[in-house]
């Protein structure tokens, strides 16, 4: 069959083998070697089964209308049998659909002789348009039932309703349910549904040798002849939905549509802005299996004021938009186990100097790009581990094309049409319902994301979300075709913003430069701050409100960090005055002057050392010396002159000069200063040790009586120790008694609970859980759970011993 | 962009630019849902609470409507998220409903099963319900209808209460708009009309009106509308006589009719005024007249001065929630924050005016605020540097210093009638000798106060010392200008109350003039900043002049 697809490829104009080569272009990677060659890669199951993800509902259907079409000889069928199995569609539907499968060489031939690719029944369900094998090919029962149509129909006709009800359901497809379950469906007492089909043939069970075909053991199968008589309604490919299911969408103004959009898209860059600002000022310390840690996630919430799904999307966004980033913490070692942190990068800052629409293009392209799925934070992988921020858990390839498909829907409506979710998302999985099987959590997430960020608004998809998402597009389809950028209109300067930018732009509110200040010491900026008088304001006033507009209050402690900083009263009056649109009100220029007659009322400094004289001529003096140049003495007060050399310095310097200094401690008294002789630490002297060594200390009753004691016991000790008899030693080493190992164990256990009874002191050999070989005098108390518990007089301690390391039990004698 | 006059701010705050040509029609669009927590001269700061919220779903509104307001008038893109936020918040209000069943009496009947599941398993609602009527309805112990509204609030499921109110007993009360014993005829001012309507139609909340602005006739009112008999709670006995005064003059009740239940009467009649003070009483740890509360059959119950409401009030209130009960307060500002329990327990907010309105509807006179700054002497800097830190607010309130200006003040307005308020019992001992003016202090006895008052409101006094005692509820409509020489700390609604006496409007429609004393460099001037913060956020602008530009 091979050399017929070749053959067929090899007849085949340029245009249409080039037409080939751009449906399913993975088949040039790399570039065969010939025509064999490509026909062998596109029977391939890889490349079969990628070209069928491709394909929507409709058209996989009528593949499988063809796979079920097929004659059993030769393996082929004709377009009218197909569009005869197509039963209630359109032909011109099904031949488009043929067409389509044509195209791509999953389907070829002349249309009396169709093919299929032989690897389609690999790649697809082994149970076409979900009817099971013919009944030939299950039992030859079954087989006969089924060749006689008519009794097939009465035994039909015939089934009770449960047995009818299970039947319809097989019919629906998969025609393969197990037992169990179909069995459940029956009520109790009355006989099994299940048995009744089985036993009027309708139902085969499968056994073990064909459950590789997907059925489970205790399995039970429709075959064809059944499900195509059940499907006599709706046709044998079962229900079809020739065309994509429409989407109900309410209307919305789509300008209320870009306005709340825009609104969001400007709260995601602020709400990002705080996140980074967060990890800038205690940047978080990435976890040794990757990601950030849930402690952290949750700390970076809480500051921000946002829940924990939306921090970790805006972490991961800011992290794809390359905002923050990770670093080497310096000193590795400071925190156990922890060796990178996550930090702000150099392009935040310079993200920080863009537009805000510019800011927003950024954090949304990027968003759209990542091969991160954030909705899987805080969920468990399949090793039951939470996945955390930043990690690799996360990280899932077929995100963004998942973006994209969802946000194409949402393009696809018109401007301010707000799709429901549950048919977008039914649309999508008409598309392509091979690759969106499993997506649909993502897809979902792809939606309440965007409206995050602000590029849904209402449920709908914004103007210039729309215009990010064609880009978007229009950039992977460029970079596919033009890959070096060649074809012009491609180009495009960096300096100049996207359409998206543009058009966000004219939503957002342009930066103001004045502001309103009321008498209650509030400061309003009517729509974002100009960077500049936003620097001026963070210095001189406190945040009270942020959003559209931002509130600033002035308070004593904001006008002393901007007198801290180098303003002057003055400034302060020329600022409020310059910026505000209004009269400054007398309140506020109260304010400043109050604070500011009091700042830097005292002054403080350091300093080594001070001199103090109630003598001010003396100190002029010392001040006017020559000598003491070298001390830089600064005059502080009429009567205290300060050095920025330590005290001790001072004196000699002044001692040397002439002066008479008197030091003083820090309570001003006069410290005094005599020669001080050096010693080395105290010793005992030798008479005192010897005197010590001489005193023995009297033998009073009670101890005499516990050395004896002592010495009893060290002698009852040695004897014991030397009695161990020569069976339990001979059984530590070898066997000396012509035992098995075994035997010598069932006598020592004999021996054990002998003693237990009798209350016998007992000597055990036993091998300890180093190996090494022991042997001890023991009274057992208590033989269970495999432990021997034993009593040692010697040491009057409690022992336990494994039983199974007992070697020999002897009783004492 | 619309260029609207509203920018709504993420944190919930709704800024109003006064200035611009849409801003009234924006208030009254956001009035019913928004609440307004500052009006400065330029930019009036809206909150949306929950509490808001629920307030204008309860008057009708819904959160499609709210969204709608918001876009419409706002200058900038509202956040997305923030327009979920309200629909959903909007959404909780009602889901639950307290209703009386015909045969199960009270019970809490839910629209959501999910919410009732919900409230029904949370352990600090445990015993407040009964036996299960169906899926949806289950039996609520009606003495637990207050505390499980308030347990539901907590919750954020607040329940709308239709279970209705018990009529009371019966007892004929009009107003007497057309003049009593040769009164003249007068006639409720339009938003205090709208007050009343606005009350009766909730069934129970609060009313928000400035002092000054007649609330005790919002309450008459109320009572004529009730015609039933009306417990009435106040903060003191004087607020109390007054209050009796007033009922007397305005509607048909005589004086037989309206008892007074304080430390020295025990009167109990068809309209019993008590004070908060004798019902917090307690004797050996129990509260001793809490009988007046089912003394009779009281068909509505009025709190005065909601924002005072002592605590084991509130408690006693969870137990009245089959009354109507209407609260009258300057401001719902309480200083430990209970405006939940305020709105659970008496009702929510049913009507409010800014200050500033009424104020131009010339109903308040309008007032002049001043701080006046004096320079202590080296010797009182002194004192104060030395002072211990719970002494120094005393120290630097009372110092002597400010005694010539106040002198020099009363002398500025001779032809007015004017207060002296402070705080500090040595210092008005000082000030009444330094100005020759009698003292109303707490040790005043309540005959003396009466008559020093009717002689101050009839002119044979020009100027009065009083004490803490006159922050609250004493009508001199004649005051036109008031000091202030020291305060309680940094209270702020004290200042709202003191400005309040100046604020009933004058015969002849002559400027209030509102003067706080403070010393310079002193924690005086911190306290006096923050209590001045709720004035200047109601758009009073105070003046600060030179103590030397007063005495010069």
């Amino acid at each position: 069959m091979t050399t017929t697809l070749a053959d067929h490829l090899r007849s085949l104009p340029d245009e249409a083998l080039g037409a080939l080569l751009q449906l399913r272009p993975d088949l040039v990677m790399p570039v065969p070697a010939d025509i064999s060659a490509l026909a062998v890669r596109a029977q391939s199951r890889v490349s079969v089964a990628r070209a069928l993800d491709a394909l929507d509902q409709f058209t996989l259907q009528i593949l499988d209308g063809v796979r079920l079409t097929r004659d059993p000889g030769d393996g082929t069928t004709s377009v009218e049998a197909v569009v005869a199995a197509a039963q209630g569609v359109d032909a011109t539907a099904t031949r488009a659909a043929l067409d389509r499968l044509r195209a791509r060489f999953l389907v070829y031939g002349p249309d009396s002789a169709l093919h299929v690719v032989a690897s389609v029944d690999e790649v697809c369900s082994p149970y076409p348009a979900g009817l099971g094998r013919p009944a030939a090919e299950l039992e030859s029962r079954t087989a006969a039932l089924c060749a006689d149509p008519a009794r097939l129909r009465r035994t039909l006709l015939s089934a009770p309703p449960a047995a009818r009800a299970v039947l319809d359901r097989l019919a629906e497809g998969p025609p393969v349910g197990t037992v169990s379950a179909a069995a459940r469906t029956g009520t109790d007492g009355g006989e099994s549904p299940v048995r009744w089909l089985v036993e009027n043939g309708l139902l085969v069970p499968i056994s073990d040798g064909e459950a590789a075909l997907g059925g489970p053991a205790d399995a039970v199968e429709l075959p064809r002849e059944v499900g195509l008589l059940l499907r006599r309604d709706c046709g044998p490919l079962g229900r079809l939905e020739p065309t994509a299911p429409a989407v109900a969408a309410v209307r919305r103004d789509p300008k209320s549509v870009d306005s709340a959009g825009a609104g969001q898209a400007m709260e995601a860059i602020r709400h990002t802005e705080a996140l980074v600002e967060a990890v800038a000022a205690e940047p978080v310390p990435m976890l040794r299996s990757g990601g950030l840690g849930v402690r952290d996630l949750r700390r970076l919430s809480r500051i921000t004021g946002l829940d924990e799904r939306t921090a970790a999307l805006l972490v991961e966004v800011a992290y794809a938009a390359g905002l923050l980033g990770e670093t080497e913490v310096p000193g590795a070692g400071s925190r156990a186990g922890v060796d990178q942190q996550v930090m702000p990068t150099g392009g935040y800052d310079l993200w920080r100097m863009l537009p805000l629409a510019q800011r927003w293009e950024q954090l949304a392209a990027s968003w759209l790009a990542m091969t991160r799925q954030p909705g899987l934070i805080g969920q468990r992988d399949e090793r039951d581990r939470p996945i955390s921020v930043l990690s690799a858990e996360a990280e899932r390839a077929g995100a963004p094309s998942a973006r994209r498909e969802t946000l194409g829907v949402l393009a696809e409506q018109e401007p301010g049409a707000a799709p429901d979710v549950d048919d977008a998302l039914r649309l999508l999985a008409w598309r392509a319902p091979r690759r969106g099987k499993g997506r649909e959590p993502a897809q979902r997430e792809a939606l309440s994301e965007a409206a995050l960020l602000g590029l849904i608004g209402l449920g709908a998809l914004t103007a210039y979300g729309r215009l990010l998402v064609a880009e978007a597009t229009a950039a992977r389809e460029l970079a596919d075709d033009d890959p070096l950028g060649l074809r012009p209109g491609g180009e495009q300067s960096p300096n100049e913003p996207s359409a998206a930018v543009q058009a966000l732009d004219a939503l957002l509110p342009a930066p103001v430069d004045h502001v309103l200040v009321q008498a209650d010491l509030t400061v309003v900026v009517p729509g974002p701050p100009e960077p500049e008088l936003g620097a001026e304001l963070e210095l001189v006033a406190e945040p009270e409100s942020a959003g559209g507009a931002s509130v600033y209050r002035v308070t004593a402690t904001s006008v002393r960090r901007a007198l801290d900083a180098g303003y002057a009263a003055d400034d302060l009056h020329t600022l409020f005055r310059r910026r505000s649109r209004t009269d400054v009100p007398q309140a506020l220029t109260y304010l400043i002057d109050d604070v500011a007659r009091k700042h830097g009322g005292l002054r403080a400094g350091s300093a080594g050392a001070y001199l103090r004289s109630d003598d001010e001529p003396l100190l002029a003096e010392l001040l006017a010396d020559r000598r003491l140049g070298l001390l830089s003495l600064r005059r502080l007060a009429p009567t205290v002159l300060a050095t920025p050399y330590q005290l001790g310095r001072m004196l000699d310097a002044l001692r040397e000069a002439g002066y008479a200094p008197v030091p003083e401690d820090a309570t001003g008294a006069a410290m005094l200063t005599r020669g001080r002789t050096r010693r080395a630490p105290a010793r005992v002297s030798a008479a005192a040790r010897m005197a010590a060594t001489l005193t023995t200390p009297r033998l009073t009753g009670p101890r005499l009586l516990g050395v004896v004691e002592q010495i009893r016991r060290g002698d009852a000790a040695a004897r014991a120790a030397r009695r161990a008899p020569v069976t339990v030693r001979a059984a530590n080493g070898h066997t000396a008694t012509g035992l098995t190992a075994a035997q010598a164990h069932t006598q020592a256990l004999a021996v054990l609970q002998q003693a237990v009874r009798d209350r016998a002191l007992v000597w055990v050999g036993y091998v300890d859980a180093h190996g090494a070989i022991a042997s001890r005098l023991v009274r057992p108390v208590s033989i269970g759970g495999g432990y021997l518990r034993a009593e040692d007089e010697r040491t009057e301690m409690l022992h336990t011993f494994a039983l199974h390391r007992v070697t020999a039990a002897v009783l004492d004698e | 962009m619309s260029g609207g006059p509203l920018i709504v701010q993420s944190d919930k705050t709704l800024l109003l630019e006064i200035d611009h040509p849409d801003a009234q029609a924006c208030r009254m669009a956001i009035a019913p849902f928004a609440e307004l927590e500052r009006s400065p001269e330029h930019v009036h700061t809206y909150r949306l609470t929950p509490l808001g919220l629920w307030n204008a779903r309860a008057a009708g509104h819904d959160a499609e409507g709210v969204v709608d307001a918001l876009l419409k008038y706002s200058r900038y893109p509202v956040p997305h998220a923030l327009l979920v936020d309200v629909a959903e918040t909007m959404d909780r209000y009602g889901r639950l409903q307290l209703v009386n069943h015909p045969t199960h009496g009270l019970v809490l009947h839910a629209f959501d099963r999910v919410v009732l599941v919900e409230v029904t398993k949370s352990k600090k609602l445990a015993g407040m319900f009964g036996a299960r009527v169906d899926d949806d309805t289950i039996v609520v112990h009606p003495s637990e209808r207050g505390r499980l509204k308030q347990g539901l609030l907590k919750l954020g499921w607040p329940a709308e209460d239709l279970a209705g109110y018990v009529d009371g007993e019966a007892h004929p009360i009009e107003l007497a708009e057309a003049g009593k014993d040769g009164r003249p005829a007068w006639t409720l001012r339009s938003y205090q009309r709208e007050a009343v309507e606005q009350f009766w139609a909730g069934g129970s909340g609060v009313v928000v009106l400035p002092c000054g602005a007649g609330k005790t006739m919002v309450g008459a009112a109320a009572m004529a509308e009730a015609k039933a008999t009306t417990l009435i709670l106040v903060t003191n006995t004087v607020a109390g006589r007054q209050w009796k005064r007033e009922l007397i003059a305005r509607t048909s009740l005589t004086e037989e009719e309206v008892g007074e239940y304080s430390g020295e009467r025990k009167e109990i009649r068809p309209v019993t005024i008590a004070t908060y003070q004798v019902l917090t009483s307690r004797r050996g740890g129990a509260f001793t007249h809490l009988d007046l509360f089912g003394a009779r059959d009281w068909g509505l119950v009025i709190y005065d001065e909601v924002h005072l409401l002592p605590a084991p009030i509130f408690r006693f209130t969870a137990d009245l929630q089959a009354r109507r009960r209407l609260g009258l307060t300057a401001t719902l500002v309480r200083e430990d924050g209970r405006e939940g329990d305020v709105f659970s327990l008496i009702g929510p907010k049913r009507y409010d005016a800014p200050w500033k309105d009424i104020e131009a509807q010339g109903w308040i006179a309008p007032a002049d605020c001043t701080e006046v700054r004096v320079t202590l002497t080296d010797a009182e800097r002194m004192a104060y540097a030395t002072a211990e830190p719970e002494e120094r607010y005393r120290v630097a309130a009372t110092a002597r210093t400010k005694l010539p200006v106040v002198k020099s003040i009363v002398a500025k307005h001779r032809d007015d009638q004017v207060l002296v308020i402070g705080g500090y019992i040595d210092q008005l001992h000082e000030l009444g000798e330094y100005l020759d003016a009698p003292i109303v202090q707490g040790s005043t006895t309540n005959k003396e106060r009466e008559r020093l008052f009717d002689a101050f409101r009839s002119g044979e006094i020009s100027t009065l010392v009083i004490s803490k005692v006159g922050n609250f509820s004493i009508d001199l409509p004649e005051a036109a200008v008031a000091i202030q020489v020291s305060g309680t700390f940094g209270s702020r609604q004290e200042e709202a109350q003191r400005l309040g006496r100046v604020l009933r409007p004058k015969a002849d429609g002559r400027q209030a003039h509102f003067y706080t004393v403070v010393s310079r460099d002193t924690i005086d001037t911190e306290y006096a900043a923050h209590r001045q913060r709720f004035l200047a956020e109601q758009g009073y602008a105070y003046t600060i002049v030179d103590a030397d530009d007063v005495l010069a």
